[in-house]
């Protein structure tokens, strides 16, 4: 039998195995183990091009009366390819008040609670890390959202509670940008709810005023009110190819949004499928050509019973936008309340 | 295209005549060539005859990398009924000659093969194929089970 295999390919037929069967791989020895969590591996399969999506979901549980990160997990092994949500009961529970983002394989976690340090979670080992509070004595209210590995993080000024300001967390450096980059504006003061990022400008939809949506653009610190997006009330939308995607519950549709040509389209081939009960809640993430829908049932306005899941790929032809589902399942079936779903690259 | 016939001897002493182009799709003997151009006889010191056959016999089979769809697909098909002939063990050998022969393509292949074949194996197994010792106490296995318990099948009952 072979004993001397090298490690470069070893790393190199692990590149091509899922990051579902890493932990029975990390079972063999301390050594594979070693080799299975390296950087090596990671960049061997970022190279080939074989990083997967992963989903993740922040829940709270009415029996621990706390959040806690979950993943949504295939049974691969019984070559079903139906899916669920698992708790990751390595980690330790989140915070309240918690808003997060993914970038690349990380989830970077930030609680409106100022006694609480922000830290990211690296989802290949699972491994929390703190990272540094906000300089200037703001206070941090929520993360908006993320252009170029950038965390766009809306805080409070210290001195006056009424002003808001923007604060950016550059992933690369590991730092805050010294300097506020936005100004205190009127948009600002806004308490905003939706947000997506498309093309390195920011989408954001109020709830507390008019229910406006504005588009900020950060190089310039600019903001333009968008009239056509703001005709429909989207909500917990997601991005794919420069398109915004949103279920809309009450016409039973899922809708997309061209921000270039400044148009909306329904997305075609659904018709028959979306869903035969209404859902109150959805939420919508997007990973390579799909999009992943989440369709919410509930017990009362604030604890949920069930999560389905949809999961749709998306083509774009001759100017249409067509989806196709590929799977539809109860993917979480206790008592909860919902956060946000998030796709990480691992 | 190049009829030059280049002669590859495996370390127990095979000989292979093949053409000039197959030979270079090893891209040691590519290097080789480079160098000196007047070499037609090349030693493989670190790669048996039926493993060399093997390589070769890949290498004749993408020696025109077609780009048309067709051409690709029946390729793909070629690669899939090559790769069932092998049991794992033979495969690593042909992964340790691809690597050292640098046969990027054949090395793709065998790695997605060899990573499709273990993918369902249980830690024993894949132990028993590389050749290592499980060298964790029960303690420390148990350890890793747990902080991977998301990954396991015991997590397939959904709990809270």
């Amino acid at each position: 039998m072979i004993t001397s295999l090298p490690d470069d390919i070893i790393v190199d037929i692990l590149a091509h195995v899922s990051r579902w069967d890493y932990p029975t791989l990390s079972l063999v020895s301390k050594h594979f183990r070693s080799l299975v969590s390296s950087s090596e591996l990671y960049a061997r399969r970022s190279l080939l091009g074989y990083t997967e999506a992963c989903i993740y979901s922040v829940l709270f549980n009415y029996d621990t009366e706390r959040f806690h990160l979950y993943v949504l997990r295939r049974r691969l092994k019984r070559n079903n390819n139906s899916c669920y949500f698992v708790l990751i009961e390595s980690l330790p529970p989140m915070p309240s008040n918690v808003s997060f983002v993914s970038i690349g394989s990380k989830i970077y976690v930030l609680s409106g609670d100022s006694s609480t340090t922000p830290y990211s979670i690296d989802c290949r080992s699972h491994i929390v890390q703190p990272y540094s509070r906000i300089p200037h004595g703001s206070k941090a209210i929520q993360i908006v959202d993320v252009i170029d590995k950038k965390i766009y993080v809306m805080g409070k000024c210290d001195h006056d509670d009424a002003k808001k300001v923007m604060l950016v967390f550059n992933t690369e450096t590991q730092r805050w940008e010294p300097e506020m980059t936005t100004k205190p504006s009127l948009e600002l003061r806004r308490f905003w709810f939706e947000r997506v990022v498309i093309a390195d400008k920011m989408y954001v939809r109020d709830y507390h005023y008019s229910q406006e949506s504005f588009v900020y653009e950060p190089k310039e610190d600019k903001w333009e009110l968008d009239e056509m997006l703001n005709s429909n009330k989207w909500y917990r939308g997601c991005v794919l190819d420069d398109l915004l995607y949103y279920y809309d519950p009450f016409e039973n549709k899922l809708r997309a949004y061209d921000p270039k040509h400044r148009c909306w389209k329904v997305v075609k081939g659904l018709e028959e499928f979306l869903p035969h009960i209404a859902f109150p809640w959805s939420d919508t993430v997007s990973y390579g050509w799909k999009l992943a829908v989440f369709f919410i049932t509930c017990e009362n306005w604030v604890i949920r019973r069930e999560i389905w899941c949809a999961e749709i790929s998306i083509e774009r032809r001759q100017g249409e936008i067509w989806g196709k589902v590929e799977s539809y399942d109860v993917v979480f079936s206790w008592k909860f309340s919902y956060n946000k779903t998030l796709a990480v690259m691992v | 295209m190049s009829s030059n016939k280049i002669v590859l001897t495996s370390s127990d002493g095979e000989s292979f005549e093949v053409e000039e182009v197959v030979a270079r799709k090893l891209q040691i003997v590519g290097h080789m060539l480079e160098d000196d151009c007047v070499i037609n006889e090349i030693p493989l010191q670190n790669v048996t005859g039926d493993i060399l056959s093997m390589v070769i016999e890949y290498c004749k089979t993408h020696v025109d990398e077609e780009e048309s769809e067709e051409a690709q697909t029946k390729l793909k098909t070629w690669d899939e009924e090559f790769m069932k002939k092998f049991d794992i063990k033979t495969l690593l050998q042909i992964i340790l000659a691809a690597n050292y022969l640098n046969v990027k393509g054949l090395l793709d292949l065998v790695s997605q093969t060899i990573a499709d074949t273990i993918k369902d194996y249980t830690p024993e197994q894949i132990r028993e194929v590389f050749g290592v010792e499980n060298d964790y106490t029960e303690e420390e296995e148990a350890e890793v089970r747990k902080e991977n318990a998301w990954a396991f099948d015991e997590a397939d009952t959904p709990k809270p």
